[in-house]
């Protein structure tokens, strides 16, 4: 059987999966954790790379297919692939029962990327909420690896409280690594001495420089429209604003119609796109 | 009788003939696919002879109507079809893709089954169009769908030109028909004692070489030419492609959109009925003790509510989103995805609304609006 | 009054005072003193009346609103920059309706409200100015709550889910 290069997606036969064991299930948050797979085939565990915002289809038979955005180290594989899973409906809970060493189906890498290599020289802001931090993080990674090729860099996240925060043990690393990361709660009690308030709020609290800087933004829609009504207020342009959408998909290969928004698949144009592609539809509601 | 007719060249075969040709094909391992009077309507299905072809039938076709008229005339492919279209052989409405069974590992197993080959008789010149606006969805360079393309492969195409086009047909707007427009490997045209058979392959070639036919003459073929002529001023309905796609994707906030939103049903007909939706799901069949998984690939629908739904909603809930998604996708979208409209002019999709919307009215009504 | 050093060079960094006209700045400075605050330390509490709002300079000041069975509900963290108490801007509002506990040592500007209020009366230019600033907190600040009113992040209820 024929694999292309780089990828575990079978061209011959629809919605193959590849099969991989868990070797890890680290829980995160209350009801979230992130899996760490392995491919079976050694052949594909050498070969398989993703960029940092692509997806993998995660399959468990009897129960369907999930897209899954990636949310581990590009440059580091050891051969396996980590993502971190809301555990929310029929596949993703049943996911959430599983245990290291039990296998599950993946095809992809799939989708478009966050723009790594256009964006070098520029100061980033990454601004992203809940679960919107997974596929945020390679580029996060990716920025620590090449940390000279960026300038400023800040990470603004936000979640629903300080229990919410997804990889909280890794802030100081990325601190160190030279990122500054902000981090606010929609609500608190009062032993929380951290930032309340939400994501967008953060864009005013910083100077951002317009003509450097780029967004990339992730996380609940609603938090992605005022992340970008704040960024062109502050003069970024759309087409250094870029977003990752959600949308329903059964493939990942444009083909079966779900996810799409005008003229675009988001699973093969998608999910990261530049605004400007965006912006006629963006805020046509129910489109 | 000829030794040799050539591709582009066009031959007369009698009517007496065809079921040699049927034959013909069968022999080349061909299932033979074709119109048929089922329940009051018009089925693709089996043929194995020209009188299982609807003789002497027309339809009466307008929004949310259709009627099988039994009349006096002889022919066999006046009939415009129903509600089945011939996707449903390159794009089953339910193909079992693997199963996998849980033995100690998850076991895997491709369905092995053979895809059939089929000859399709009777592909009229919109139904062709759709076979190839599908083409560009299911095999694009970068993807290819392995379930359509083996079937597609396989395929023999034996066109009709439309001398009788129906109430709801406007293939002539979209350039489709009524005269075929090239892709098959046989044209008919059929004309009172005679089919007019244009050669359109090396495979057609060679299966008119196997049957008794006679040269075209000039008079026969003048026949068909101004039967097409007269069909094409015949369609019972247009559509002014001016101002698409933009008129549609400029225009997504008319009120129009609501009104017609009100009507529609959300009963996916239409989109089950038209050759060149594509739209499916994936589904998992298990048994009892879960040991076995058979995964299918299934038709999925645009009206669906369940079709766009995500984790906490659904990105289009009201029925008025869907329609709008549907149409703006067809007449709008296709075009800048697949560089052609979704759409062929078949009417299917006004014919079998069970509240007759009918597209060439909703886009008459959107441009009034737009341009008001 | 002469105004307080350590106050206007702490204000002359703030791009909004900087940007005052020389009189309106001093007029401003003259009307506030510099607080040096630790963690923990109680500013203002819900239904207090103290007349004076307060700009960050250094630190991080939170704001709470006590929910019976809930205890403290942290709403708002004010950063540099930010202004807090803002209410007294206004000659209606009175009573605290939050209260503002320091979580960062830090440095604020106090201001006195009556004395901002009378300047913007007397000189509607002014008042102009610093409401234009009030206003602009006042539309941050409702958006924050709008969003925070959605709560964006909610595992959605069975009917949301459900509703075709
Ligand atoms: C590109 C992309 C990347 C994603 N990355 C992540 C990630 O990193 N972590 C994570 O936890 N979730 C991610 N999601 C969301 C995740 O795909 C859904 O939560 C998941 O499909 C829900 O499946 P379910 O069967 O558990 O839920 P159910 O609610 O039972 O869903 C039933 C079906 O609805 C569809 N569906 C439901 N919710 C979604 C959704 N939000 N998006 C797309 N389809 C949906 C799916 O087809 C699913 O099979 C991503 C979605 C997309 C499109
Ligand atoms: S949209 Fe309607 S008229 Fe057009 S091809 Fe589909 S069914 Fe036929
Ligand atoms: S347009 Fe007609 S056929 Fe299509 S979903 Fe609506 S009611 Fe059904």
């Amino acid at each position: 059987m024929t694999a292309l290069p780089h990828t575990a997606v079978n061209p011959d036969q629809l919605l193959y999966p590849y099969w991989a064991e868990i070797t890890q299930i680290k829980p995160e948050t209350e009801g979230v954790g992130s899996i760490w797979l392995r491919f079976e085939d050694p052949a594909i565990r050498e070969s398989y790379r993703f960029l940092p915002g692509q997806f993998n289809m995660l399959y468990l038979p009897g129960y369907g297919e999930a897209a899954i955005s990636i949310s581990s180290d590009p440059q580091d594989t050891k051969g396996m692939v980590g993502h971190t899973i809301r555990f929310v409906g029929n596949v993703t809970k049943a996911i959430s029962r599983l245990k290291a060493g039990d296998v599950i189906g993946l095809r992809g890498p799939f989708g478009s990327a966050w723009p790594m290599d256009e964006i070098e020289g520029r100061d980033v802001v990454i601004a992203s909420g809940g679960i919107g931090l997974a596929p945020l993080r390679p580029a996060i990674y990716h920025i620590l690896h090449n940390r000279q090729k960026y300038g400023k860099v800040l990470l603004i996240y936000g979640a629903r409280t300080p229990k919410d925060l997804l990889y909280p043990y890794e802030y100081e690393q990325w601190r160190a690594g030279g990122i500054d990361v902000q981090i606010t709660v929609d609500r608190a009690d009062e032993t929380w001495d951290g930032q309340v308030g939400v994501v967008p709020m953060l864009f005013y609290r910083f100077r951002l420089d317009h003509q450097k800087s780029v967004v990339l933004t992730c996380g609940p829609e609603i938090m992605i429209r005022f992340v970008i009504y704040e960024g062109l207020a502050r003069r970024i342009p759309a087409e250094r604003i870029y977003v990752s959408l959600e949308r329903n998909m059964k493939c990942g290969q444009g083909s079966c119609g779900h996810c799409q928004i005008g003229p675009y698949f988001i699973c093969k144009d998608g999910p990261v796109f530049r605004f400007d592609a965006l912006e006629k539809f963006f805020n046509v509601e129910e489109y | 009788m000829l030794n040799n007719p050539t591709i582009n060249s066009t031959i007369s075969l009698p009517k007496t003939e065809f079921d040699t040709l049927l034959a013909a094909l069968r022999e080349l391992g061909y299932q033979t696919i074709g119109p048929r009077v089922r329940d009051e309507s018009i089925i693709y299905t089996h043929i194995e002879k020209l009188s299982d072809l609807p003789q002497g039938y027309t339809s009466k076709q307008g929004p949310a109507t259709f009627r099988l008229v039994k009349s006096n005339h002889r022919r066999y492919f006046d009939v415009i079809p129903g509600a089945q279209s011939w996707k449903q052989f390159l794009f089953p409405p339910r193909t079992h893709l693997f199963t996998v069974e849980k033995v100690e590992r998850w076991d895997i197993q491709p369905n092995a089954e053979k895809p059939p080959r089929y000859a399709f008789i009777g592909v009229r010149g919109c139904e062709l169009a759709a076979i190839e606006i599908q083409d560009r969805a299911f095999l694009r360079a970068d993807f290819h769908d392995p379930v359509y393309r083996a079937r597609r492969e396989g395929l023999f195409i034996l066109a009709v030109n439309c001398l009788h086009p129906a109430g709801t047909c406007f293939c002539a707007s979209m350039g489709t028909g009524p005269k075929v427009q090239g892709g098959y490997d046989l044209c008919l045209t059929e004309l009172e004692d005679t089919f007019l058979i244009e050669i359109g392959s090396e495979l057609g070639r060679d299966v008119i070489s196997r049957c008794q036919y006679e040269p075209a003459s000039g008079f026969l073929q003048s026949a068909a030419a101004k039967g097409l002529e007269r069909a094409a001023g015949d369609m019972g309905r247009h559509l002014s492609l001016d101002d698409l796609p933009s008129l549609l994707t400029d225009n997504l906030e008319l009120e129009h959109w609501d009104e017609v939103g009100k009507r529609c049903l959300s009963c996916a007909n239409c989109t089950q009925v038209c050759p060149t939706c594509f739209c499916w799901d994936a589904t998992d069949h298990t048994d009892l003790l879960a040991h076995s998984t058979r995964r299918e690939r299934v038709w999925d629908s645009c009206f669906n509510p369940q079709y766009s739904y995500v984790f906490g909603g659904n990105t289009r809930p009201t029925i008025k989103s869907r329609y709008r998604q549907w149409l703006t996708h067809k007449l709008g979208a296709w075009k800048e995805q697949y560089d052609t409209f979704g759409c062929t002019g078949c009417g299917r999709c006004i014919t079998w609304c069970p509240v007759g919307i009918d597209l060439t009215e909703e886009i008459a009504a959107l441009r009034k609006e737009a341009q008001a | 009054m002469a105004a307080d050093p350590e106050v206007v060079s702490a204000l002359k960094n703030i791009p909004w005072f900087a940007e005052l006209k020389p009189e309106h700045f001093n007029r401003m400075a003259e009307a506030a003193t510099m607080r040096h605050v630790r963690a923990g330390e109680e500013l203002f509490k819900e239904g207090d009346k103290e007349d004076c709002f307060y700009v960050v300079i250094e630190g991080r000041v939170a704001l709470d609103i006590f929910v019976p069975h809930r205890g403290k509900v942290r709403i708002y963290t004010a950063e540099p920059m930010d202004l807090i108490g803002w209410s007294v801007a206004t000659p209606v509002v009175r009573h605290r309706t939050a209260s503002a506990t320091v979580v960062q040592a830090g440095r604020l500007v106090g201001f006195e409200a009556e004395k901002i209020r009378q300047m913007s009366e007397e000189d509607h230019d002014f008042g102009y100015i610093f409401m234009r600033r009030i206003a602009n907190i006042i539309a941050g600040r409702l958006m924050v709550t709008r969003l925070q009113l959605l709560d964006m992040f909610a595992e959605p209820n069975a009917e949301t889910r459900h509703a075709q």
